[in-house]
């Protein structure tokens, strides 16, 4: 039996986790519930679960706040939250599980077996440190990030170090600035996704390249050099935006 | 005949003393015979001594040219015969200084009276003075001198005669009348003249040039000559009597002055000789040179008292001059065809000169051939001559200021075409500049107007965007995705306790609200009865969430036609999410406790109040900028919006957020106060 506790504001969103998790997750006991993150940490203190199913957003404050104040505590978390864009990148980046309201069976199973796998396996603490490091920071440009790798385990990067990004049949290749090359579990959409909106540039349909790593631009063979010594080949029809979105960069 | 048959008579018995009837008529006597001559200096104390003779070849009867000084005594020695004391009259012409004396008993000479041209005696009856009065009472000889002295070098008349006192009145009748014919001529050609001074003086005034002046000082000169000239005419009027020196000061140098020097000086500047003809310029400005030289000589010799020597300067500067001034003049008379103004200046000359000539040459006066016009009689022609020049002058003048005209005209002709072809030039330039301009003020017109509309399709864009980007916020705004799931999440749960009435009623309101927000987001205005539904549905739907942690309550006015009036669409959502937010938040209620309030506070304006109990504004914003807190964005959305409403409808919504704690210290809470004027 794994122990969970409940940290939700609203009373209908606890009744139906415990509700659901007693319907299809039934090696997880919901030993505890709380209203606002006071009352989660001191429930977390006394009741020393395995899994904590948090809120971000209640009336003294988010969930990280919950996490931070129990962070001597070994648990692992899964967020629920209705709506959240702002939190979501720093969720994401650090690899911790997240369900969205209305919950359903299947993100819920989904989720519930990722800790269940997590929970005998190291590197629980690395995703946390990653999550509050990020959490609090203005900009995804200087997230950490945790990037699950293929062959198990996982690997924190400083998203600043990441030169390019390459996907592969549903498997992804990081290259770092030190010339370093990881396969990540997730697919190249998923980090496409992850990553929209910061410094980062699709150069053809599988490559996407940090801009700051760019070396120069080789017009007449549409290749780009980057500082890592990689080269990447650029189509014509991107070649000349991405000058300008260099230059405008830099 | 009375007179030889007199002189006949008196003649036979004269020795010494005349003797005469006083009491008969006398009537021109000549008493040269009578008269006894002394020639030479003497004093009246030292005549009565004096040897005198018998010399009456010092008597003329017309003009007489002097080399020296006349300086003579005439003794007159008359014996009353008739019976009664009687007065006869000298007169022994109009000479230069008369004085008469009478010798009384003792021998001594009494001066009587004097008279002379070269006097002045302030005396009414000044050429009277010139007939001497001898009284002599009956059957008495008495004897009188008269001193003649003439430094002048002409000698009138002189002709000793005596008068009785009638024929003496004739006598002087017939002078007057003869003078008067020459004075005649003289005025008319003082007058003519002084017109042509006029005519010059004002020719000078406009157009000064040195010719006009060079010829008015000629003219001045010659009028002064001859006003001066009337002086020496007896019995007429005259300028000058009391200056009796001037005419003969004014003489000889006004004759080189005038037909030599200004005349030369004049010709040089009239025909502009130094230019046109430098070597006659420089023959000019030598002979003016030894003409002012004579002029001042004159003046010098004259001062000195010596009249002789002007009239020779004057004799030997003309003749000397006659040859020269004909070579001039023909060298003059070469060049005329080249130069218009010669002819003027040459025939005034000629004229003069030849006319001049001629009286000479025709002069009735027994003298030699001399150029002195007071010798030469009639002068008549060497008036003409004078008048001629003068014309001559003047015209050649009056047509140098013509040419002058022309070349001014010319000139100004020449500018004006050269203006106009300027003008013409200048207006072409414009034309081309205004064309140039017109065409960039076109381009420039066209560029403005072109990025005045890309502007205004910019801002329409932007503004379109802007007011789409609002829209698009307040739907997401105005209905939290929070809400949306958590709502879907609690009806979940109904579904899941199998309490289907509920989740029933919960999934209509909520299908309600959706589809009223997504029809509200695109309208600007509703009515307040929709807004009143769509507010009561919401917060049915939060309770729903929240249960008995908040309380809501929606007041109005019982006579507000909630139908009639509008309201913005959903500008009080954020608001009312707010105040159920906030009043939930403070630790010292268990129920957030929410007031809408719709209130017509004027006949056009509607109020709208949402009241929480929560922690209050203020203490809410000092939590929400500590990190991990985003700003609330719904109301400021919604203050957004009313401003952009207020814009574009020029409605005055006001928002006003009130701190209850500002109010009443112990008091918590918000009030949003909502002012909507209706129009």
């Amino acid at each position: 039996m794994i122990r969970a506790v409940i940290i939700d504001d609203e009373r209908n969103s606890r009744d139906i986790i415990s509700l659901m998790l007693q319907r299809y997750c039934p090696d997880i006991e919901a030993v505890a519930q709380a209203g606002n993150c006071r009352e989660g940490i001191a429930q977390i203190r006394e009741q020393r679960p395995q899994l904590v199913f948090l809120d971000l957003e209640m009336p003294d404050g988010t969930g990280f706040d919950v996490l931070t104040g129990a962070y001597d505590s070994t648990f692992e978390t899964i967020f629920v939250t209705a709506f959240e864009k702002r939190y979501l990148h720093t969720i994401r980046f650090s690899e911790v599980e997240l369900i969205l309201k209305p919950i359903d069976r299947e993100s819920l199973q989904q989720a519930v077996q990722a800790v269940r796998q997590r929970l005998g396996s190291p590197g629980r603490q690395e995703r946390y440190d990653v999550l509050l490091h990020n959490f609090g920071k203005t900009t995804r440009d200087v997230h950490q990030i945790v990037i699950p790798l293929s062959g198990g385990g996982e690997f924190v990067a400083s998203v600043e170090n990441i030169a390019y990004v390459e996907g592969g049949t549903d498997k992804t290749l990081f290259s770092l600035s030190n010339g370093d090359l990881l396969q990540s579990r997730r697919p190249f959409r998923y980090y496409t996704e992850l990553f929209a909106g910061m410094r980062f540039y699709q150069v053809n349909n599988h490559q996407m390249v940090q801009l700051p790593h760019i070396h120069h631009i080789d017009h007449d063979r549409l290749q780009l050099h980057l500082h890592n010594q990689s080269v990447l080949d650029i189509t014509e029809r991107r070649k000349r935006e991405l000058a300008s979105v260099w230059r405008q960069q830099a | 005949m009375i007179c030889s048959v007199l002189l006949w008579t008196e003649r036979a018995g004269a020795q010494d003393t005349l003797q005469l009837d006083f009491s008969r008529p006398v009537n021109g006597l000549d008493i040269r015979h009578q008269l006894s001559v002394f020639t030479g200096e003497a004093t009246p104390a030292t005549a009565a001594a004096l040897p005198f003779g018998k010399d009456t070849s010092i008597f003329h009867t017309r003009k007489k040219l002097l080399h020296r000084q006349n300086d003579c005594w005439l003794r007159l020695t008359i014996r009353n015969t008739g019976p009664v004391d009687s007065v006869l009259y000298l007169f022994a012409g109009w000479q230069e200084q008369l004085r008469f004396y009478a010798q009384n008993t003792s021998g001594e000479l009494q001066l009587l009276s004097s008279a002379g041209m070269m006097m002045y005696e302030p005396d009414a009856d000044r050429w009277d003075r010139y007939a001497f009065p001898i009284h002599v009472p009956a059957g008495q000889v008495r004897t009188f001198f008269l001193h003649l002295t003439n430094p002048y070098y002409r000698e009138n008349e002189l002709m000793p005669v005596l008068y009785d006192a009638i024929h003496y009145a004739q006598f002087r009748n017939r002078e007057a009348n003869l003078y008067k014919a020459e004075v005649l001529v003289i005025q008319i050609v003082i007058g003519m003249l002084l017109v042509l001074l006029s005519i010059t003086i004002i020719n000078y005034v406009q157009l000064p040039d040195k010719p006009s002046m060079y010829f008015s000082v000629y003219l001045l000169g010659l009028i002064l000559f001859f006003c001066l000239r009337l002086e020496t005419k007896p019995y007429q009027l005259s300028f000058f009597h009391r200056l009796p020196l001037l005419k003969y000061y004014w003489d000889v140098p006004a004759l080189i002055g005038c037909f030599y020097f200004m005349s030369m000086l004049f010709g040089s500047a009239f025909l502009n000789l130094r230019e046109r003809f430098p070597l006659m310029a420089r023959y000019y400005l030598y002979s003016n040179i030894f003409y002012a030289g004579c002029i001042l000589a004159c003046f010098v010799s004259m001062a000195m008292g010596n009249f002789i020597l002007p009239g020779e300067i004057f004799t030997w500067a003309t003749f000397a001059s006659l040859i020269p001034f004909g070579i001039s003049f023909i060298a003059l008379g070469r060049r005329m065809r080249h130069h218009p103004l010669i002819r003027f200046f040459l025939y005034g000359s000629l004229s003069l000169y030849i006319l001049s000539i001629w009286s000479f040459l025709r002069n009735t006066e027994p003298v030699p051939f001399t150029p002195l016009p007071e010798l030469v009689y009639p002068y008549m022609l060497l008036v003409v001559g004078v008048l001629l020049q003068s014309l001559s002058y003047a015209a050649g003048l009056s047509y140098r200021n013509k040419l002058v005209h022309q070349e001014k005209t010319r000139t100004q002709e020449l500018l004006i075409k050269q203006l106009n072809k300027n003008k013409e030039l200048q207006r072409k330039l414009n034309e081309q500049l205004e064309e140039l301009v017109r065409e960039q003020t076109t381009e420039i017109v066209r560029r403005k107007t072109e990025l005045e509309e890309q502007r205004k399709l910019q801002m329409e864009a932007e503004y379109s965007k802007k007011f789409a980007e609002i829209e698009l916020k307040a739907i997401r705004a105005q209905i939290n995705p929070h809400f949306i799931f958590n709502c879907l999440n609690s009806i979940q749960l109904f579904v899941m306790q199998r309490d289907y009435e509920h989740a029933q009623k919960y999934l209509s309101d909520f299908s309600y609200l959706i589809r009223k927000t997504l029809d509200f987001s695109r309208r600007n205005f509703i009515s307040l009865a929709d807004e009143i539904t769509y507010l009561n549905t919401y917060l049915g739907l939060e309770k729903m969430r929240f249960e008995q942690k908040m309380s809501y309550e929606i007041l109005m006015d019982p006579t507000l036609n909630t139908a009639e009036l509008e309201v913005p669409a959903m500008l009080l959502q954020p608001y009312v999410e707010n105040a159920v937010k906030h009043g939930m938040n403070n630790e010292e209620h268990t129920t957030g406790q929410l007031t809408i309030r719709f209130t017509m506070i004027a006949h056009d304006m509607l109020e709208c109040l949402v009241e929480d109990n929560g922690i209050g504004i203020e203490r809410s914003r000092q939590l929400r900028t500590l990190p991990g807190h985003h700003q609330s964005s719904g109301m400021e959305i919604s203050f957004n919006r009313a401003e952009l409403l207020n814009k574009m409808y020029n409605t005055g919504i006001q928002i006003e957020i009130i701190d209850k704690s500002t109010r009443k210290t112990q008091d918590s809470g918000t009030i949003v106060k909502v002012l909507i004027p209706q129009l």
